[in-house]
């Protein structure tokens, strides 16, 4: 899995497509949020492989370094997330720090010039893959929730991790537990100021909920194309017409079609809006928030198009329909749940009273 | 590509909300309902000068010469203000009769004289060309001289003498005229069919951008009163039971504009898959300003369901709006059909 991310990261580095809206001095094209989309959106009609473990270092790892971290740590880590030779994961939640996040209880306390960090991190995909983690801990027990965290890059072969596979609904097993027994990192590693790492934080889930998303917002298009495919292709849930000759399937078919095609107007909108500020707004939830909607509509969908080959477990044609619509339920719970995203928009949005 | 306003379409938005919030306050639109014609004269003349008629109309036929997304711009305004009148029809009925090379009949409607809409029926679509023959359902014909009589086909403009039958019928919205009229053979005064212009698909825009101003009004006012109204000690946009709903009206509207904006590019810029968008702008932007409506009157508790508070206004006029252009079901047909998005 890593072998063929990385590898595949290295072959699209090499012919120039690795980091196309990154800075140049740091392996990037330099060029705009729209010409990246534009790579994604042919990269989805190609149906080519998902970026998979090598999304965390490209999608908010770096842009979050890139925003926040010193020339040296920008100068060491990032063109190693860019050709492939450094695989980054995320440490943000905990057992008891889910949705409420600036509960995090991970604890790192100052020794000489390093940290040591006891705890544990929960839902880090691709933790045993990773060689390096955003890491998310509390450096002054003390102080009020949202100050005394610190965000600190943790290097995955430190001695004292300890890394669980959790399995997983859709069958998969790349989420993990991570548990940390007395880890000692350099104070180097910290990104931003010691117990000001909420801020930080912030702005790597702006760009996981702004911009991160960008490519599977851009791929829902093409699998509702598929789908209409699959109807005409398939017999009707009762009866031999075609699917799409069923008039619910049609119009569900219909109706979905024209709201991603909203999605992706709202993805434009959104990168015409960022490419005025450099850190996504909290606008970026109300992009989740649908993606989340549309991804598991589509999911129902296609398991009422394909009737009973939905409870076969084999790939079906170019598309793994059974797995996507099960890997949608998790659509609405990672990187902040669909409620957090109502609170946001409520709240950083419209402007209504916590 | 910039799918935002440009600093200049946001100026032309600016001063249509500025005019109308002047020139139409609520308590005007109120006593329109109940007057013989739902169209103030002396707001209906000012806005002929303004060049709402002509906005989007080419300067060589007497145009202002803006393109569609000026025009969707202005037609979201006046959807969020619920100005009563046949704005898009009027406007839409003087690029007919400028197209069909009636320029004296252009001037005339560009300077204020409102035109009907013939509503799209279910299943019983009028023929348009040349003549029109068929059953029509009108918006806002009751003073007017002219309807105009929109299919995917073509746009023609009929007399409303040249009817028969034509009877007015109250309408589900107070500050809607609605009249059932026939159509035997009527000569048009003006048709274009949709090779020369396609009139109809500008319609299905205006009629998109008037639900998007929909969705976004009613979720302003939602927000609004979840601001200040107190229960239980707190406001209740403080609970997430309000709160998630109101959330969920702003992705809705989101969505709506962000689609109107890109339709009205890709049907100005001719995309392959302009035909699609502009349906996908129409279904998307009617569910929209049904939803937000709906929530809105939720919102509002028991005053949502009085006459006295507005949010009324909201439902009824969106339900006028998704049967403008084409039904919904018309629309969900078409976005089956159209071409996949490139």
């Amino acid at each position: 899995m890593r072998e063929f991310d990385v590898n595949w990261l290295k072959e699209r580095f090499v012919s120039g497509w690795g980091g196309i809206a990154w800075p140049v001095e740091y392996g990037g094209r330099g060029l705009s949020l729209t010409q990246q989309l534009i790579w994604y959106e042919e990269y989805a009609h190609l149906g080519l492989p998902g970026i998979d473990s090598t999304f965390v270092g490209i999608s908010h790892a770096g842009p979050t370094l890139i925003a926040r971290a010193t020339e040296e740590q920008k100068a060491h880590h990032l063109p190693k997330i860019l050709c492939g030779d450094a695989v980054w994961c995320q440490g943000f939640s905990e057992p008891e720090a889910g949705s409420d996040l600036a509960s995090l209880r991970t604890r790192a306390e100052v020794d000489g010039d390093e940290l040591v960090v006891t705890g544990q991190k929960i839902w880090t995909s691709f933790a045993d893959l990773a060689d390096f983690q955003e890491l998310l801990v509390r450096t002054d027990p003390e102080a009020p929730r949202h100050k005394g965290i610190t965000w600190v890059i943790c290097d995955m072969h430190y001695p004292g991790i300890d890394i669980r596979p959790i399995r997983t609904m859709d069958g998969g097993s790349h989420f993990a537990e991570v548990f940390y027994d007395e880890v000692r990192i350099p104070l180097t590693n910290v990104v931003g100021r010691i117990d000001e790492g909420w801020s930080v934080a912030m702005s790597t889930l702006s760009f996981e909920r702004g911009t991160a998303f960008t490519a599977s917002q851009v791929a829902l298009a093409d699998c509702v194309e598929w789908l209409i495919e699959e109807a005409r292709r398939r017999p009707a849930p009762c009866g031999s017409r075609p699917a799409i000759h069923d008039e619910e399937v049609a119009r569900r078919l219909s109706r979905l079609r024209a709201d991603i095609a909203a999605l992706r107007a709202m993805t434009y909108a959104s990168i015409s809006r960022n490419a005025r500020t450099p850190i996504p707004g909290p606008e970026g939830s109300m992009l989740k928030l649908h993606y989340s909607d549309l991804h598991q509509e589509l999911g129902r969908l296609s398991m009422d198009v394909l009737g009973l080959d939905g409870l076969k477990l084999a790939p079906q044609d170019h598309f793994d329909w059974v797995h996507d619509f099960l890997l949608g339920f998790s659509s609405s719970i990672g990187g902040g749940t669909s409620e957090i995203q109502r609170n946001i928009i409520g709240e950083r949005v419209l402007g209504l009273p916590r | 590509m910039d799918l935002l306003p440009t600093t200049e379409q946001e100026e032309i938005a600016a001063a249509a909300r500025s005019f109308l919030a002047k020139e139409l306050p609520e308590s005007r639109i109120r006593q329109l309902a109940d007057e013989e014609m739902n169209v103030d004269a002396p707001v209906w003349s000012a806005v002929a000068q303004l060049g709402w008629f002509a906005l989007g109309l080419p300067e060589d036929l007497g145009g202002v010469g803006y393109g569609l997304p000026e025009e969707v711009m202005l037609f979201r305004e006046i959807g969020r203000h619920l100005a009563p009148g046949p704005f898009a029809s009027t406007a839409l009925a003087a690029r007919v009769a400028a197209r069909a090379g009636d320029a004296a009949l252009a001037s005339e409607i560009v300077e204020g004289m409102p035109v009907g809409l013939a509503l799209a029926g279910d299943g019983t679509e009028p023929v348009v060309g040349p003549r029109v023959s068929g059953r029509l359902t009108i918006a806002d014909a009751m003073g007017a001289g002219l309807v105009l009589v929109a299919v995917p086909g073509g746009c023609a403009l009929v007399e409303t003498t040249a009817l028969s039958g034509l009877t007015a019928l109250p309408c589900i919205d107070e500050t809607t005229r609605l009249a059932d009229a026939e159509a035997y053979e009527v000569a048009a005064v003006a048709y274009v069919p949709t090779e020369v212009d396609d009139v109809f698909r500008r319609g299905v825009l205006f009629g998109a951008a008037m639900l998007t101003g929909i969705a976004e009004a009613a979720r302003d006012s939602a927000v609004e009163h979840a601001k200040v109204r107190l229960q239980f000690g707190q406001p209740i946009g403080s609970y997430q039971a309000v709160k998630h709903p109101c959330a969920d009206m702003a992705v809705r509207a989101e969505a709506a504009a962000s689609q109107l904006f890109f339709a009205a590019v890709s049907a100005e810029t001719g995309r392959p898959d302009a035909a699609f968008q502009a349906s996908a702008s129409k279904i998307v932007a009617s569910d929209a300003a049904r939803r937000n409506a709906a929530a809105n009157v939720q919102i509002h508790g028991g005053m949502g369901f009085s006459f006295e508070q507005h949010a009324h206004l909201y439902v009824k006029r969106a339900q006028v709006l998704a049967h403008a252009f084409g039904t919904p079901s018309f629309h969900l047909a078409a976005a089956l059909e159209g071409v996949p998005a490139a």
